[in-house]
């Protein structure tokens, strides 16, 4: 067993001897979380995602009222943090702005648009429909959408007001209880209409209860999920170096000297094994404390987290081993390290949400301890605590034993590990 | 010239000995892309979010919600029962689910106490987008009853119902009336994108596409330090100046060589993105080859010069993967930059990655050519020069 352990830290201490190892276990993900967390608006105070202060035109030429109410909905203090507007009344400024990557969007509301909808006293509507032409950014995908959802919000109460007027003022009329006095026939209708438009004598017909996943009401910080995903991913990197390790001495000719003391094949490979996993256990241990330190990342539960964290780097252990049993030399072994550590993090969620992949693809990404591992941090960061971790752990723990048992198979068969 | 050749031949030659060069060259890069791009196959050609709808109603009220859900443009309901949805809701296999409880149904509608079920993952934008569209398809199922309760407020404000049957009948003629108006009337919205002199269909893989290609490139031209070292750790530099062979011979065939790697990397990928994703990549071929070699130089700059600071080949794969990755993530090529605060915007105008990703953008999106790219270009040969002085001046055969 002694020998078992100075193997190990031997190893231990090589790895973070090594500045080149130490930029790709540490630092890489430690810069990416940091990108992350910009990107999910975990440093600018965001609830939802990065998104803020989103710049937005309006070029209002209609100037009727109801072109007024979109500008007042674009400058109110509900939307103050969301939006920059900007009211213009030129067009073509307007769409330059969105050309140069200026503004996400520019809303033009045409003139005679609140005409077209509320015809003035004695005024014929028309049958021209005036349309507001929102000139999207492709360049700003999201912001654009945001800035179309108020529009088509606004636009969809407008509508509930024209046509609830329509309703009432046809039905009045059916119905004999108004005449056709148009201007009594026209104070009902605007009476109708903005009721139901301004929503203020109306309660919403249909609740929409919003709910997150997790237990309870637990403030769910998306650097739990987005550091251990890059923590994950680089760990593969981890494990594969460290198979590398009994590749390397085999071609240095370390290993045959090795074993040629009294030291067992076994004592041998347990203790390159000891190592890859005390590793492992390291790097994530650090990323976590600089991640709690410098973000205050909230990870849970942290019995939990203490118990995923061994599980993890246990299955990742396995896929190291067996990765270094399949190549045949520590190039080879450090491309394919390589390859299997972002074909894991793009399958096993940490670059992307895997809950858009194909059903079959969510499947495959089962076979990697990226995805198990994120399934665990998601349920601690969402308020789970050890108990709700069976599944995720017993995975990882399989998939760690399976894969040793096979990387030993392969060893036995490669002679690798032999006087 | 025949030095440069037979340089640039034995590079290449020696990168592409192994396999495993073209897990990096072509494999891996295809791979990220078909899947960040959508291209993975999962049996339909629906591009709208998923949305996870269980109708335990099965009323003719749920029936006309689920119509306008299907009618989004942003989401596709996919109906699972109770017991599947929150199987997969758990195993977070689904961003949101949509529940239609049993008793949602037009009286309730009426007494104005229907409720749905919403359920998202934490913190993520499908789940928000397709909260929005939820809401629309609320507001359109519900706005009928509205305004036909509307209609009735109006009439009894002029006259009291004789009886509740009275009451009913006005009623339900007003919500007839009210379904009828909503589905004939106009839409009050247009939407456009780019200019409208040379319009381009918006097309969110490209992003995810481009983003891709550059990153793919990016990585294996920074490793271009890792070629320095390895000559310099093997000998063969030191050798070299035993022979005929001029300093900047040498750097010029090394440097060209990998640029040309990197340019056949590229119209590879392109291929493979017009042809298997269907990816448009702009009208202006010219525009797209200035960004690209202009790109592939300013990357090949920073290998060189990175090539002057480190001393082995593992630092300069460790430290070309790690820069490669962040300088991509940074310059939007993995997430559009309007998700980053601004002041990040404003750093990250330093990086190669950021003005390459703008030219593309600019040429697949918004239907620009050449001539609107060349301020990116110009800023990517500005790095290129830049580097390549630092990596000049800093290089040593030893």
């Amino acid at each position: 067993m002694k020998k078992i352990i100075l193997i190990g830290f031997k190893d231990v201490l090589l790895v973070f001897r090594d500045p080149a190892a130490l930029v790709m276990m540490l630092l890489a993900p430690f810069l990416l979380t940091v990108g992350m967390g910009f990107v999910t608006g975990r440093f600018s105070g965001s609830t939802s995602s990065g998104l803020s202060e989103i710049p937005v035109v309006i070029v209002n030429l209609d100037g009727g009222e109801l072109g007024n109410s979109l500008v007042s909905v674009f400058q109110s203090a509900e939307l103050d943090e969301l939006l920059v507007p900007t009211v213009l009344s030129d067009t073509l400024s307007a769409r330059q702005l969105v050309d140069e990557d200026k503004a996400a969007a520019a809303v033009i509301v045409p003139a005679g648009f609140t005409a077209s909808i509320i015809p003035a006293a004695g005024q014929d509507p028309g049958s021209e429909v005036m349309k507001i032409n929102l000139y999207l950014n492709p360049g700003r995908p999201t912001s654009a959408a945001v800035v179309q959802s108020i529009v088509d919000e606004f636009v969809g109460r407008v509508e509930l007001g024209r046509v609830g007027g329509e309703v009432a003022i046809l039905q009045l009329m059916k119905n004999g209880l108004i005449g056709q006095d148009s201007a009594a026939l026209r104070a009902a209708g605007e009476l109708a209409g903005k009721d139901l438009a301004s929503g203020e004598n109306s309660q919403p017909l249909i609740t929409l209860n919003k709910t997150s996943q997790g237990k309870g009401t637990v403030d769910f910080d998306i650097l739990a999920y987005m550091a251990p995903g890059m923590a994950l991913m680089f760990l593969m990197y981890t494990v594969s170096y460290g198979g590398r390790s009994i590749l390397v001495e085999r071609s240095l000719g370390t290993l045959p000297r090795l074993l040629v003391s009294p030291t067992s094949t076994t004592q041998v490979l347990g203790g390159k094994v000891l190592g890859i996993y005390l590793t492992g256990l390291a790097q994530i241990a650090i990323l976590i404390a600089a991640s709690t330190t410098l973000f205050q990342v909230r990870w849970g539960d942290p019995l939990g987290t203490i118990v995923l964290v061994l599980a993890a780097v246990f299955g990742a252990t396995g896929w190291g081993m067996l990765l270094t049993a399949v190549s045949r030399t520590s190039g080879q072994a450090a491309n394919v390290g390589t390859t299997v550590m972002l074909i894991f993090g793009i399958l096993g969620g940490s670059f992307i949400d895997t809950s858009n992949l194909p059903v079959w693809l969510q499947w495959v990404s089962k076979i990697t301890p990226n995805a198990w591992g994120l399934d665990g941090f998601s349920t601690l960061a969402t308020g789970g605590s050890l108990a709700d971790l069976g599944a995720p752990v017993l995975a990882l723990l399989v998939m760690g034993a399976a894969l040793f048992g096979a990387a030993v198979l392969l060893f036995n068969r490669s002679s690798i590990v032999e006087r | 010239m025949k030095k440069i050749a037979a340089i640039i031949w034995k590079d290449t030659a020696l990168r592409f000995s192994t396999p495993a060069e073209w897990l990096f060259f072509l494999i891996l890069p295809i791979i990220f892309t078909f899947l960040l791009a959508g291209g993975a196959p999962s049996g339909e050609d629906d591009p709208r979010i998923r949305l996870t709808v269980v109708d335990l109603a099965g009323t003719p009220l749920s029936g006309e919600l689920l119509k306008a859900l299907e009618a989004s443009p942003s989401i596709q309901p996919v109906t699972l029962t109770l017991a599947e949805a929150e199987k997969r809701f758990d195993q977070r296999q689904i961003s949101a689910m949509l529940i239609i409880p049993a008793s949602f149904d037009l009286e309730q509608l009426k007494a104005g106490t229907a409720a749905l079920d919403y359920r998202q993952q934490p913190n993520n934008l499908n789940a928000q987008a397709a909260e929005r569209a939820v809401q629309t398809a609320i507001q359109r199922t519900g706005s009928a009853v509205q305004i036909a309760l509307n209609a009735v407020q109006q009439a009894e404000s002029v006259q009291p119902f004789a009886s509740p049957a009275e009451r009913q009948a006005y009623y339900d003629q007003s919500f007839a009336l009210a379904q009828e108006t909503i589905d004939q009337a106009p839409k009050r919205v247009e939407i456009s994108q780019a200019e409208d002199k040379n319009p381009v269909l918006y097309d969110p893989a490209v992003n995810a596409s481009a983003g891709q290609l550059l990153t793919w490139v990016f990585i294996p031209l920074l490793g271009l330090s890792g070629v320095f070292a390895y000559e310099r750790q093997q000998g063969t530099l030191r050798r070299l100046l035993t022979t005929p062979t001029e300093k900047a011979t040498f750097l010029l065939a090394t440097i060209l060589g990998q640029v040309l790697t990197a340019l056949v990397q590229i119209s590879l990928l392109i291929t493979f993105g017009a042809l298997a994703l269907k990816i448009n990549w702009g009208r202006d071929l010219a525009g797209l080859a200035v960004i690209m070699v202009a790109f592939t130089f300013a990357a090949s700059a920073m290998g060189t010069a990175l090539g002057t600071f480190i001393k082995s080949e593992s630092q300069a794969s460790g430290l070309s993967i790690m820069l490669g990755m962040v300088m991509s993530l940074l310059g939007g090529c993995w997430y559009p930059l309007e998700l980053f605060p601004e002041f990040v915007r404003r750093l990250v105008q330093v990086l190669p990655t950021t003005w390459a990703m703008q030219g593309i953008l600019a040429l697949a999106l918004r239907g620009q050519g050449l001539v609107d790219i060349l301020p990116q270009a110009g800023v990517l040969m500005g790095f290129a020069a830049l580097f390549f002085i630092i990596g000049i001046w800093r290089f040593r055969y030893e």
